[in-house]
């Protein structure tokens, strides 16, 4: 009970005809990176999605701190800590690079916020987390203004910045520079070491067996293998369903 | 010559008051992305609630103005907390919005007139006889001095408002993606919850000045609520700046417009402007 953060059970998501998501059960543990990987199409995005309440589920729990839910929203996820970024970046794009991060760096209570500022505190903060991803001579610009790799990486400071304990993050690799993906690796590999729960989505097998403590492997929606990297990764049946794509 | 003086004047006047009501509806607008069309009403009320409080409560005018512009804001607030956010809860699209926030501008309206009866009240009955200063050969009463000065300043302190609170930056953050907003942690219910509260109060104020300049009736609300979306949407619809903008050019072009014709072209003159902007420039001309 302790280590597992969250928790999903049968959970199931269909969309008309297609089942995107089928009786999944998985755990995820604190102080764990989990990779999920699956071909496209296999339900990977879905699971983020009714994870973080971005789509009403239609069967299953999910279990967060012992409390079980059968209903997750939108605005309920930062209540239990998940966080997550998106495989087609969704930053604020009208902002600057520092506030996009100061924006959820800010406290909850909302009528205190009429009357403050960012403070020296939420600065240094920011500063902190943009020098962690490269981005911090970029500070001044709009987010919309960066190239595609900054934009990756801003949204993963983003995520970092809220004191989330679950962080989901759809695809971050895809189509970084590999001095980029040095980057995101070292976030992870430090959420982990602070005891937060990573989900990985990820393609690249390479990096999943480097990274992962954990692999479940999704197919049509439904768990077809889950175990250690080294030997899921060795599976006939999994290496078929990616070779099969 | 005079009378150019005179139109320009009134033009600057109306503008200020279109400004009030454009505000806070592009206020609004920015973070929930539908067309309020109940804020006409939260201006109706604020003007009633100032008649409220001077002719039944015997209250001064400044007290009584200002109690009505929170009013207005608490109205506005509350249509929000039981009709717009359990609406969009329930991922009402913008369409069911915005016929809900027409029902309610009708209801309001209606029940305005159950109460206080549907004839003309000057407020400026209570604030005793107003001075008249000429500027150039036109004239203009202290009221709508007032009415120019607060749009000005309204203006000046929501944006810097907005530019520099930890409030202000979240609201940009839920006029970006209000959906990526909750993701991260801002708390978009609340926040939208004190946006309409700021919004309305600002439309409240608006009503009041009507009234100590002309005079409420119930019916007030369609018509300020009609000039301030079309101000909103040839400022840029969302944008601060646009809106107040849109809304000096509107009282001018009315009241400019109507030199060598007729007064009742003015709302002629409104919705051609509206639907020029429409058909050549529909993101208007500060788009956000
Ligand atoms: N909002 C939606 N409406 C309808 N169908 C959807 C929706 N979202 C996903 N699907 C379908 O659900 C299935 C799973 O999609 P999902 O995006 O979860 O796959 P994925 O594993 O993330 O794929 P990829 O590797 O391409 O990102 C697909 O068949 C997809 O077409
Ligand atoms: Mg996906």
């Amino acid at each position: 009970m302790e280590e597992n953060i969250l928790e999903i059970k049968r959970l199931t998501k269909h969309f008309g005809g297609v089942h995107a998501v089928q009786n999944l059960s998985v755990v995820f543990a604190r102080g764990a990176i989990t990779g999920i990987i699956g071909p496209n199409g296999s339900g990977k995005t879905t699971l983020v999605n009714l994870l973080t309440g971005m789509l009403p589920m239609d069967g299953g729990v999910i279990v967060s701190d012992g409390a079980t839910l059968r209903r997750m929203r939108a605005h309920e996820a930062r209540f239990y800590g998940i966080t997550r970024t998106f495989q087609n970046i969704r930053l604020f794009e009208q902002m600057t690079v520092l506030d996009n991060l100061l924006v959820v760096l800010t406290e909850r209570r909302v009528f205190a916020s009429l009357f403050e500022r960012h403070g020296a505190y939420h600065l240094k903060k920011a500063e902190a987390l943009l020098r962690q991803v490269g981005l911090w001579e970029k500070h001044n610009e709009l987010a919309l203004h960066l190239s595609y790799g900054q934009r990756k990486l801003l949204e993963i400071a983003r995520a970092i910045g809220t004191d989330a304990r679950v962080f989901l993050f759809d695809e971050p690799f895809a189509g970084l520079f590999p001095e980029m993906r040095e980057i995101v690796k070292r976030q992870l590999e430090a959420l982990r070491e602070q005891g937060a729960a990573v989900l990985l989505i990820e393609h690249n097998t390479e990096l999943i067996r480097q990274l992962s403590d954990y692999v479940v492997v999704l197919d049509s929606g439904k768990l077809l293998a889950e175990g250690k990297p080294e030997s899921v990764l060795r599976r006939r049946d999994v290496l078929e369903a990616y070779l099969g794509e | 010559m005079d009378l150019f003086v005179q139109l320009t004047i009134n033009g600057v006047i109306a503008g200020a008051i279109y400004a009030l009501i454009a505000l806070g509806f592009a206020l609004i607008f920015g973070v929930t992305k539908f067309f309020n069309l109940a804020h006409g009403a939260v201006a109706v009320v604020g003007g009633y609630a100032a008649f409220f409080f001077l002719e039944h409560a015997g209250l001064g005018v400044l007290p009584a103005a200002a109690l009505a512009v929170c009013v207005a804001g608490m109205v506005g607030f509350a249509l929000h907390k039981t009709v717009f956010l359990p609406l969009r809860r329930r991922q009402a699209t913008n369409l069911v919005l915005l016929i809900a926030a027409l029902g309610l501008l009708t209801v309001i309206q209606a029940l305005i007139a159950m109460f206080f009866g549907s004839q003309f009240h000057p407020l400026s009955q209570f604030a005793g006889a107003q001075e008249v200063y000429r500027i150039a050969g036109g004239a203009i009463t202290l009221v709508q001095l007032i009415i120019i000065i607060s749009a000005l300043a309204v203006f000046g302190l929501l944006t810097l408002f907005l530019k520099k609170t930890k409030f202000g930056k979240a609201v940009k953050a839920i006029g970006d993606d209000e959906e990526v907003a909750q993701i991260v942690g801002i708390n978009t219910h609340a926040i939208i919850g004190y946006v309409f509260f700021i919004g309305s109060a600002i439309a409240g104020l608006g009503g009041v000045l009507v009234g100590f300049d002309t005079g409420i009736e119930p019916t007030m609300g369609l018509s300020l609520l009609l000039k301030g979306i079309i101000a909103a949407i040839v400022g840029g619809v969302g944008s601060l700046s646009g809106a107040v903008l849109g809304a000096f050019l509107l009282g001018l072009a009315e009241n400019l417009g109507i030199w060598h014709i007729s007064g009742e072209w003015k709302d002629a003159i409104a919705f051609g402007i509206l639907i020029f902007f429409l058909i050549w420039r529909p993101r208007g001309i500060l788009p956000r």
